[in-house]
């Protein structure tokens, strides 16, 4: 064991520190590419600070692109004849000792930078550039915080999501409903069930209960195929409803975490509420409920997470697009045609993470604790 | 049978009807089903025609089926160790006393709920051979002995190791667990190993290992559990990485092509439900043997120790 | 006529005209998104107004093609699937899509008739088993794009593309480019994986077949094999270590950091979607679109063609109303001679810039079409020489296995009679379990007796 202040202390403080920048980092490394615009995140060296470039190109004070630097000397000419005539373009200095039919504009030095006005491109036609020296390009820092909404709306497909009013905003409640239903349920179902198991004594219980915790072993996969087929022949493929539904009639390991919680209530509690004739519901929903708070929230909260970041149960029920929750929409949003842009797919990842965050920073003793105990079940 | 033994009956099965539903319709009769279909030439939209072994046997010859089991155990073999080190390593630090213990804690553990879509999207930027972060480190210092970062995730041999250290990213839970173990280790018998002159290690051999062997085992069990059915990550990533349309086939070149995926792949993108089911049924007797091997292994060594 | 009455008729009326005159809703999922996706809006949204019984809803869908098929199996398909043309033959088999004949006797035509209005190639695609599974919704054909700027640079004539394979392999090298002081990559002339969408074209331009008398020939043609080992030979002349670092400086294909777009690559084969690319990322760039070198002595029109597809999953619920969207997307408007007279597949594929599938052109559309190589694109997508994916119900994993062989091959991890040997030994299991499944299910001989030579 470490003291404070000696070298041995010392040496475990740097190397948490080492390791939390290593377990950081990813974080600051998403924040920071969806703070940026696009050419920034495809830029060398890595930058993790976004910024602005300035230059003047044409008289004009604008904001630019930093293309590349340019290897040798050359001039910047406009062309009198050929396939170019009237556009201007870079000649390198020997093309233009060799003769090129073209006016000089301004001569360029080798290392300087070739820029593009940053709107140019969007407004159709050829976007105006420049060859310039790299000290009459300014920059500042300045954070794309329209990445965002930008993020967003591209993540239910553009025009698309006005029209059927499918975007952002359907898969979080989609998300939203999924959790909190099967937050419900799980709550719900599985104290009832653990109630059964753990407070009341009937033939075969025991039986009952080793089959229970032995379906823990079963891999979804084994699951996967004929569950499909129940959902299919309820007809619940394309709703919500395979995603939360089957939380409100239990699952082993939950059972087991509050069956192992409620027998630590003393027996006698219960024993005297029946001398009272309360019935076994009243005695459950009176006495255990109000005693098992935490073992409550550790289930919700974990619920809550497991069925915010389900990705292969809404993969597999999910067909309509309405129905997508927030994690399916960003793979399908990564997937879609014609490829995808990071700084807005790091901007979406980012809100799709940030509830959890949040609710994890709420309730982190909560989780911590939970999982130190349910955990230590060896 | 008394009429209070009946009463009593009555009341335990009302009170886990709910799960004798549940357990029926999600568990026991997919269970049984998807035994009965891998005995069948089966895609959900015909019907299921029995075809005894056939599934089995294919398997058997199935380079594919081999190959994806060769990746899982290849992932399984490294992340689970390297997690379970990782992991360990992690809460022994914070098992000391310094200051700002629950801060460094809480970095350590959040990245075990980020969204696995959503890691799975950051580590696909991080990987990114050219512009991503990895390569940006690595690259400054592989260039002084004139190497160059791989391109993880596009390079089949560097797919998984990229998986892996994904994985060690979200160790987190792991860590509180082992973490909440190591607490519970009483302060006297620290005390009493130092009394008897005990070096660091000899107090970590005799005295932390033996009382936390048990929850690193069935932490690294569960661990190996969750290894095998490896899906999300792979699916996402390797797709992405290596932009090939419809065919999630664990590019590149199958490396990433874990169990999950392809048994995946054959189910929904194949329809053979039937040949699905065969592999699901024989995962699922991979990690029951597994298990069983892991648990002990576990027993032995932790009855050795104490 | 109590009060009750007089009061509930006029209700119920209300209720029930609204009802019977509200237009039916045709759930639509398609690949599209950005531009391209706008363009089969305005198509919908023409098709719409054209009449007051259907009303089509688009969803622009990723992945589409396997969640068409996982929602049909689920019960719950959309009324229409805009899939890629690989999936028909498959999809068919699994008896998740719709045959259109019945719809297609409706109009009052035979499929011959029906199919005879598209290019052979195109016509090809929509069939399987002697049943029309799908309609166009926008054609592509590939073609070879090069970099006049490096042409030029390379001291090639840049309104001269190769006319042979010969010429092509010298091109590729003469446009090559080192690093003089590293030795490294600075540009390749061709590099076989960039798209790396469609290997299999290789096989094919090399004369070479892939499905032939219900046999996978992949490994058995040796023109195939030849194509393999032309593949591997630019890994051998550019080392696999230069490719390795080069090809880690390529962007996506669709952004501006594109090789292509970078002069990092300076020729490729795509499609006749890249020049809406090309427009969109890299404007003025400097580019020549051509046919594909003669590869087969005499062969100077093989082409590559492929389609996005219009499809009725089985179990929709709006099939005869889907049809009706599909037939106007399969039909034009012959005459006519503005932008605004376009009709269904020239309106689509103006707005897409693409070629039309079918024979006739309007004048409008041949003679303004946005394309700048509208001309050869159509030469190319008219030849008898074009060709598609085989029409077979495993092509997704014989697909896989040519991609598979493709990456052990240029990566040098195998040569190519073994890549190919490795690949057909599987796929000669996978298409004999195929056929039994067929033959259990009762399938085999309808598609035996009717499937192309």
């Amino acid at each position: 064991m470490a003291r404070p202040h000696t070298a041995s202390h010392r040496i475990v403080v740097a190397l948490l520190v080492a390791c939390s920048a290593a377990f950081v980092l990813p974080f600051v490394w998403l924040v920071s590419t969806s703070l940026k615009p696009i050419e920034q995140t495809i830029s060398l060296p890595l930058t993790f600070i976004p910024r602005a470039y300035m230059a003047a190109i044409g008289g004009r004070q604008v904001e630019v692109t930093l293309d590349y630097a340019v290897s040798g000397p050359g001039a910047v000419v406009r062309f009198n004849s050929g396939p170019d005539a009237g556009r201007t373009g870079f000649v390198t200095s020997g093309q233009l000792s060799r003769g090129v039919d073209a006016a000089v504009v301004h001569p360029v030095q080798a290392g300087s930078w070739h820029v593009t006005e940053k709107d140019g491109a969007t407004l159709g036609g050829r976007p105006a550039w420049d060859i310039i020296p790299r000290e009459q390009v300014s920059s500042r820092i300045r954070f794309r915080w329209d990445n965002y909404p930008k993020a967003l709306a591209a993540l239910g497909g553009d025009a698309e999501a006005d029209r059927h009013r499918v975007g952002f905003w359907t898969f979080l409640r989609n998300s939203v409903v999924v959790a909190v239903l099967g937050v419900l349920g799980t709550v719900f179902s599985n104290a009832v069930i653990a109630y059964g198991f753990a407070r009341l004594r009937w033939r075969g219980r025991d039986a009952f209960f080793a089959l229970t915790l032995a379906t823990m072993m079963v891999p979804f996969p084994v699951l996967m195929v004929p569950l499909y087929g129940v959902f299919k022949g309820l007809g619940m493929i394309g709703t919500l409803l395979p995603l939360w539904l089957p939380t409100w009639f239990g699952s082993a390991f939950n059972i087991f975490l509050m069956r192992q919680f409620f027998r630590t209530i003393p027996e006698e509690l219960s024993e005297a509420a029946r001398i009272d004739g309360c019935s076994e519901w009243r005695i459950f929903w009176r006495i255990i409920v109000p005693l098992s708070t935490p073992v409550l929230v550790v289930a919700a909260l974990f619920h809550f997470i497991f069925a915010w970041n389900d990705f292969l149960g809404p993969l597999l029920y999910l067909t309509r697009k309405d129905t997508y929750t927030l994690a399916l929409a960003l793979e399908s949003y990564q997937s879609q045609n014609g490829g995808v842009q990071w700084h807005y797919l790091m901007a979406a990842s980012a809100v799709t993470i940030l509830p959890v965050i949040l609710l994890f920073l709420l309730a982190q003793k909560t989780f911590i604790r939970g999982i130190a105990t349910t955990g230590s079940k060896g | 049978m008394t009429r209070s033994d009946r009463k009593q009956l009555r009341a335990g099965l009302a009170f886990t009807s709910l799960w004798i539903v549940g357990l029926f319709a999600f568990t026991a009769y997919p269970v049984v089903a998807s035994l009965y279909y891998s005995f069948c030439d089966y895609s959900i939209l015909k019907s299921p025609v029995w075809c005894g072994l056939e599934n089995y046997r294919q398997l058997a010859h199935d380079g594919l089926f081999w190959k994806s089991l060769r990746n899982t155990l290849f992932y399984a073999g490294l992340s689970v160790p390297l997690g379970t080190l990782v992991a360990l390593g992690l809460a022994m630090l914070l098992n000391c006393e310094i200051r700002g213990r629950s801060f460094f804690r809480l970095l350590f553990f959040m990245p075990s709920i980020v969204p696995v879509v959503a890691s799975a999207m950051l580590w696909l930027w991080i990987f990114n051979g050219e512009y991503g972060l990895m390569n940006g480190f690595l690259n400054p210092i592989l260039g002084l002995f004139g190497l160059h970062g791989p391109a993880w995730l596009a390079d089949p041999a560097w797919s998984k190791p990229a998986l892996v250290i994904m994985s060690l990213w979200g160790t987190g839970n792991a860590m509180v667990i082992y973490l909440a173990g190591l607490q519970n280790v009483p302060r006297e018998l620290y005390e009493a190993a130092e009394i008897d002159g005990a070096s660091s290690w000899q107090r970590f051999r005799h005295v932390t290992l033996p009382t936390i062997a048990p929850v690193v085992a069935f932490n690294a069990i569960m661990a190996l559990i969750g290894a095998m059915q490896l899906f999300a990550q792979a699916y996402i990533m390797s797709e992405a990485a290596n932009g090939n349309g419809n065919a999630s086939d664990g590019n590149p070149e199958r490396s990433t092509l874990f169990y999950s995926i392809y048994l995946f792949s054959t189910a929904f993108q194949d329809i053979r439900m039937g040949y699905a089911s065969a592999m699901a049924y024989i995962l699922f007797l991979v990690t029951a043997a597994l298990t069983w091997f892991a648990a002990r292994l576990s027993r032995g060594r932790s009855g050795e120790a104490l | 006529m109590t009060l009750g009455h007089k009061i509930c008729l006029p209700l119920l009326l209300a209720l029930a005209l609204p009802a019977a005159s509200a237009p039916v809703h045709v759930t639509y999922w398609e690949k599209w998104v950005g531009f391209e996706g706008q363009a089969i809006q305005t198509v919908i949204d023409r098709f719409n107004a054209s009449q007051d019984r259907i009303v089509v809803d688009y969803y622009a869908t990723s992945s589409v093609d396997r969640k068409t098929l996982v929602a049909t199996a689920g019960g719950d398909p959309p009324d229409i699937a805009g899939l890629h043309e690989q999936h028909i033959a498959t999809f068919a088999d699994a008896e998740a899509l719709e045959p259109l004949d019945r719809f297609i006797r409706a109009e009052g035509m035979t499929n011959e008739q029906w199919l005879s209005r598209y290019y052979p190639v195109y016509a090809g695609i929509c069939s399987h088993g002697g049943h029309v599974y799908a309609g166009i919704s926008t054609p592509a054909v590939e073609a070879l794009y090069w970099n006049k700027t490096l042409f030029r640079e390379a001291g090639l004539d840049p309104e001269r593309p190769p006319r042979t394979l010969a010429e092509f392999n010298d091109y590729a090298r003469r446009l090559t480019r080192r690093d003089p002081a590293t030795g490294r990559l600075t540009q390749v002339g061709f590099l076989p994986q960039d798209p790396g969408w469609w290997p299999w074209i290789f096989c094919r331009w090399f004369g070479g077949s892939l499905y032939r008398e219900h046999r996978v020939t992949f490994a058995t043609d040796p023109r195939n094999v030849a194509a393999f080992a032309w593949i591997r030979s630019f890994t051998e002349a550019y080392g696999l270590d230069n490719v390795k670092r080069l090809s880690s400086e390529f962007g996506p294909w669709a952004s501006p950091s594109a090789p292509f777009f970078t002069g990092k690559i300076a020729m490729v084969f795509q499609g006749v979607f890249y020049d809406n690319y090309i427009h969109q990322y890299k404007p003025g760039l400097d580019y020549g679109v051509g046919p594909w070198p003669e590869a087969v002595p005499g062969v100077d029109d093989f082409a590559m063609a492929e389609a996005d597809v219009l499809t009725i999953p089985r179990g929709a619920r709006h099939a005869k109303e889907a049809w009706e969207f599909i037939k106007y997307v399969n039909s034009t408007n012959t005459k006519a001679r503005t932008r605004e007279e376009l009709e269904g597949a020239e309106l689509l594929d103006y707005l897409q810039v693409k070629i039309s599938p079918l024979r006739q052109w309007s004048p409008f559309f041949a003679e303004h079409n946005p394309h700048p190589h509208i001309a050869m694109m159509r030469r190319l997508a008219s030849s008898p020489h074009a060709t598609s994916v085989p029409d077979m119900g495993i092509w997704q994993e014989y697909y896989r296995e040519v991609i598979s062989s493709f990456d052990r091959v240029r990566l040098l991890d195998a040569t190519p009679e073994e890549a190919l040997g490795d690949s057909q030994a599987r796929l000669d299991e996978s298409w004999e379990r195929y056929r039994r499944s067929l033959e259990r299910h009762g399938q085999w001989t309808a598609l035996g007796e009717t499937a192309p030579p």
